[in-house]
């Protein structure tokens, strides 16, 4: 299907481990792809309008909507490929994870901290069981063949750009990466 | 449909093309861990309570409609129960906090003939070892954890029916 094919650009834009950056031809969203030994991490775009249509179907108040919907969500995935057939688990903690931005680095958000901060009335039950299951795990092991997705957010406005180091446990040995150049999605607003 | 709707969906078919990832594997869950009991309606109205079934596989999968990885699966999904169904092994797809009516709507486009069970307030996937969206579990006959597969996978592929229809008493 002509949505499917992704333009792959074959970027080699990370310094440790293989990264290919690629464009989505359909939509212009943009998506980075690390692999290494077994790992396999994707980070895709996503507009802040999607966030608002995926958060708006639940009793989120308005301006938690769109406190989501402006801080640089995309859509991840985090894949034990089994590449090395070497059978082993491979561990993912994003509280370990480091991103520079404007000269500073720092940790991602993470959902736990997150709902914390929320009142109430400012997000209903369902709500907060909506964005504890659609935000990436804080910590999960993976074996060969296992994968998932979810919301990774970096806390800063649209149209900016920042490096990420990504960093896991492959067979108990801590491993780490860099995704260089990653840009959030500007708002309908900048793309007009 | 509103706008925000229909972009809603675009979105979720597109970033399908970002989670096919398909490798057909079950992890064997060792140590004969008891699966968690639980008594949930299905979107007939039906209670289900997962110790009804013991002596049989049952096959427990944790979704939502809005994960694109679950929605992926739900075909391969459909097309395993009219193989298994006949062999005595037993599916349940356990919704994360939608209402009857959400999966009722979900169900025009992705058909699924096996029970879809509600869990309105998130109580019984917090029983569970759950970590993300699809997780599924394979309980054995006795009641125990018997595999796991994190993600999505093809569940009529040959490989992973064969080892469902082993657990058989």
């Amino acid at each position: 299907m002509k949505a499917m094919v992704l333009l792959l650009m074959l970027l080699p834009v990370g310094v440790l481990g293989d990264v290919k950056h690629s464009t989505n031809p359909e939509n212009g969203l943009q998506g980075w792809h690390f692999s290494d030994g077994d790992i396999e991490i994707e980070l895709v775009q996503r507009l802040p309008d999607q966030t608002r249509a995926l958060f708006m179907q639940y009793e989120f108040s308005s301006e938690v909507v769109e406190e989501l919907a402006t801080s640089c969500m995309f859509q991840t995935i985090v894949r034990n490929s089994g590449a090395s057939g070497s059978g082993q688990p491979v561990s993912v903690d994003l509280g370990e994870w480091r991103m520079q931005h404007a000269g500073n680095t720092g940790p991602i958000k993470l959902k736990e901290p997150w709902m914390a901060s929320w009142s109430g009335e400012a997000v209903a039950p369902a709500a907060r069981l909506v964005f504890r299951w659609g935000m990436f795990p804080t910590r999960q092991e993976f074996l060969p063949g296992d994968y998932n997705w979810g919301l990774t957010a970096y806390g800063i406005q649209p149209g900016s750009v920042f490096d990420l180091e990504v960093s896991w446990q492959e067979d108990g040995s801590p491993r780490t990466g860099n995704i260089t150049g990653i840009v959030c999605t500007p708002d309908v607003d900048a793309l007009q | 449909m509103s706008m925000m709707k229909q972009l809603f969906s675009a979105c979720v078919v597109l970033l399908l093309a970002g989670a096919s990832y398909a490798d057909q594997t079950l992890t064997p869950m060792p140590g004969n861990i008891a699966a968690p009991d639980f008594e949930l309606q299905d979107t007939s109205g039906k209670t289900h309570r997962l110790s009804d079934y013991r002596g049989k596989p049952v096959i427990i999968n944790f979704w939502t409609t809005w994960c694109p990885p679950c929605r992926e699966e739900i075909p391969s999904m459909n097309r395993a129960w009219h193989l298994l169904e006949q062999d005595g092994v037993v599916m349940l797809a356990i919704n994360m906090g939608e209402d009857e009516d959400t999966i009722f709507m979900f169900s025009a486009d992705y058909p699924a003939d096996f029970p879809i069970l509600m869990d309105l307030s998130g109580e019984v996937i917090g029983d569970y070892p759950v970590k993300g969206l699809p997780t599924t579990y394979v309980v054995a006959p006795d009641g125990t954890f018997a595999y796991r597969a994190i993600g999505g996978r093809e569940w009529d592929d040959a490989t992973l029916l064969d080892k469902v229809r082993a657990l058989r008493e």
